[in-house]
C-alpha cells in the first residue's frame, strides 16, 4: 500500500547515542500522515533510541526531527509533548497507585481547559468502553493487556499529532496481543498517525502501512509493510523466513 | 503509679505532636523525592532561630511569626534544592543526596554559630510556661497548641497530596518519574516545590521545638536520628504515619522514663527494630509505592 500522504514526521540523518558511542548512525525515514509505520530490527539496532530521540528524552548529536514542518530536535520532552507527540513507553507507565480515571486526567496534564479535558475523556471512553469500566479501579490492579489499553487511552487525551508506541506487545499473551493491536488499528482508523516499534516484527508489519528495518543504527530497508514482510533477505534475517503472501 | 503513667501517656501524645511537626517535612521529602535530607534537623533549628529573632527583635508573637517564617523556609528549601540537589542524577542519586544535604547542614550550622553564638536559647511567650488543668492532668498550653497545629498541618499536607491537582503531579513523580515526564509534568519544578514545602513545614516544627526545648546551632544532630527513626517507623512518605509514629515513639519513651530514664532512648530504637521485623514497611508504608 504505497502512501501518497504528506509525512507527519521526518527524521533526517539522525546520529544519537549514550556516553561515547553512537547507537543511531544517520537514520532517515518518514512517517506518513494518518498511517501506521512500524520500525523493526534485531536487538540493539536502535529502535527504542529512535523513540527517545523523537520524544525528546535523548538529544540527537546530528540530524533533524521535523513534525509537520516544525523542527523538534533541541526542544525539551515537555515542549515536544505540547507540539503533539505522545509516547507510550515499553515498560508499563501508568501511575499504579492512582485510579484509571486519574491517570487519564494526567494524560491531559498540559491542557488547561477543564471543559476540553472532560470532552476528551468522554471521547476516549467512547473509543475504549472497557477503559471506562475500569475508571474507578487502581491502575496497578489491571492486567498487563488492560494496562496497555489504558495507556493508549491516556495517550489519546492529548489528541496527539503522532503517537509513539514502543513495543506495545511486550510481555503479552497472543490473545491479549490481538486486542492490543486491534486497539492500535482503532486509534489509526480514528485518524491517529502512529509510529510503532515492534520486536514481534511479523505482527507489527502486518498491522502497519509502512515498515522500516533498522540494522546497526542505520535504515536497512523502508517500504510498505508488505514489501518489508515479503523481502526475502529481511525475512530470512529477522522474520524467521520470508512471509508467504496471504 | 497509675496517675504517673496516665500523665506520661498524655505528655507523650502532646510531645509526639511536636515531633510530628518536624517529621512531616522529612517524610514528604524522603518518600516523594527519594532524598535523605540530613539537613532537616538543622533546618528545624534554623526555623527555631527565625522565630527567635522575630520574637526578640521585632516582638512578633511566635504563632503570628509563622506567617513570615513558613514562606522564608520555603524559599530556603527551593534554594537548597537548586544549589545542591537539582543536578544529581542516576542510580547513586539517593546516597549522594545524603552527602550534599550534610554539606548544606554544615553550612547552615556554621552561619547559625556566626550569627547567634554557641549559647543555648529558648523561645518564650506567656503560653510557653503556663498550663491548663484538664481531666486531672496538667497540660502545658504550648504542647496543646502544638498538638492541634500538628493535626492541622498533617491534614493540610494530606489534602495537598491527595486532593489537589499539584498533589497529583507530586504523586505521579513519586511513582514513576519517566512516565511523569512523558505526560508533560515538569519533574524538576515539582521536585523543587515539594522540597520547598518539606522545608517550609519545618518552620512550624522549629518554632514548637524552640518553645519547648533550649537549643543552639548544634541541636539539629540530636534531632535528625530520631526524626529518621520516626519516618521509617511511620512508613516512608506516609504523612499520617509520621504523626502516628511520633506519638507512639515519644509516648513509649515517656512511659519508660518513669522507671528508668537512662533506658528511654534505647527503648525508642529497640521499638523501631521490633516493629520493622514484624512490619518492614512501617505502620502505614506500602511495599511497592515508590518507583525504584
Amino acid at each position: 500500500m504505497p502512501s501518497d500522504s504528506e509525512p507527519a514526521l521526518v527524521l533526517d540523518g539522525i546520529v544519537a547515542g549514550y556516553g561515547g558511542g553512537d547507537v543511531l548512525r544517520g537514520v532517515s525515514f518518514e512517517v506518513p500522515q494518518g498511517e501506521i509505520t512500524c520500525v523493526v530490527g534485531p536487538n540493539g539496532a536502535g529502535k527504542s533510541t529512535v523513540m527517545k530521540v523523537i520524544s525528546g528524552l535523548l538529544r540527537p548529536r546530528q540530524g533533524s526531527v521535523t513534525l509537520a514542518g516544525k523542527k523538534l530536535n533541541g526542544r525539551s520532552a515537555r515542549q515536544i509533548l505540547k507540539a503533539g507527540v505522545v509516547q507510550v513507553p515499553q515498560q508499563h507507565s501508568l501511575f499504579k497507585d492512582m485510579t484509571v480515571a486519574e491517570n487519564l486526567d494526567l494524560g491531559a496534564y498540559t491542557v488547561r481547559d477543564r471543559a476540553a479535558v472532560r470532552q476528551r475523556t468522554d471521547r476516549v471512553y467512547e473509543m475504549f468502553p472497557q477503559v471506562k469500566e475500569w475508571a474507578g479501579q487502581k491502575a496497578g490492579a489491571l492486567s498487563g493487556g488492560q494496562q496497555r489499553l489504558a495507556e493508549f487511552a491516556r495517550a489519546l487525551m492529548l489528541e496527539p499529532e503522532l503517537i509513539l508506541l514502543d513495543e506495545p506487545s511486550m510481555g503479552l499473551s497472543p490473545i491479549v496481543l490481538k486486542s492490543v493491536f486491534d486497539a492500535v488499528k482503532r486509534m489509526n482508523a480514528d485518524g491517529a498517525t502512529i509510529l510503532l516499534v515492534e520486536q514481534n516484527a511479523r505482527a507489527g508489519l502486518k498491522l502497519a502501512h509502512r515498515g522500516v528495518v533498522l540494522e546497526n543504527g542505520t535504515v536497512r530497508l523502508a517500504g510498505t509493510g508488505r514489501e518489508v514482510l515479503e523481502h526475502p533477505e529481511i525475512g530470512e534475517l529477522y522474520l524467521g523466513g520470508a512471509a508467504k503472501t496471504a | 503509679m497509675a496517675s504517673q503513667i496516665y500523665q506520661a501517656v498524655v505528655d507523650g501524645i502532646l510531645v509526639g505532636g511536636v515531633y510530628a511537626l518536624m517529621a512531616v517535612g522529612l517524610t514528604l521529602i524522603f518518600g516523594v523525592l527519594d532524598i535523605i535530607n540530613i539537613a532537616q534537623g538543622v533546618l528545624v533549628i534554623l526555623g527555631a532561630y527565625l522565630s527567635y529573632s522575630l520574637s526578640t527583635r521585632a516582638h512578633i508573637d511566635l504563632f503570628t511569626g509563622l506567617l513570615i517564617t513558613i514562606p522564608v523556609m520555603f524559599i530556603i528549601g527551593v534554594v537548597i534544592h537548586w544549589a545542591f540537589i537539582r543536578r544529581l542524577r542516576g542510580s547513586e542519586r539517593t546516597s549522594m543526596t545524603l552527602l550534599v544535604t550534610y554539606a548544606a547542614a554544615l553550612i547552615i550550622e556554621g552561619v547559625l554559630y556566626m550569627l547567634y553564638g554557641a549559647d543555648n536559647v529558648q523561645l518564650k511567650a506567656s503560653y510557653t510556661t503556663s498550663s491548663v488543668h484538664l481531666l486531672g492532668f496538667y497540660l502545658p498550653w504550648i504542647y496543646v497548641y502544638g498538638f492541634i497545629l500538628a493535626v492541622v498541618l498533617v491534614l493540610a499536607v494530606y489534602l495537598l497530596l491527595y486532593r489537589s491537582r499539584f498533589g497529583r503531579t507530586i504523586r505521579a513523580t513519586m511513582q514513576d518519574e519517566t512516565a511523569a515526564r512523558l505526560v508533560g509534568i515538569d519533574v524538576n519544578r515539582v521536585s523543587a516545590l515539594t522540597f520547598g514545602i518539606g522545608v517550609a513545614v519545618t518552620a512550624v516544627g522549629g518554632m514548637m521545638y524552640g518553645a519547648t526545648n533550649a537549643f543552639n546551632a548544634n541541636s539539629g544532630y540530636d534531632l535528625i536520628s530520631r526524626l529518621l527513626a520516626i519516618i521509617i517507623l511511620g512508613g516512608l512518605g506516609s504523612i499520617g504515619g509520621a504523626l502516628a509514629a511520633s506519638v507512639f515513639m515519644i509516648t513509649l519513651e515517656s512511659v519508660v522514663t518513669i522507671w528508668e530514664p537512662t533506658w528511654a532512648i534505647a527503648v525508642f530504637y529497640a521499638a523501631l527494630v521490633l516493629v520493622l521485623v514484624i512490619r518492614p514497611q512501617g505502620f502505614f508504608g506500602r511495599k511497592e509505592v515508590r518507583a525504584q
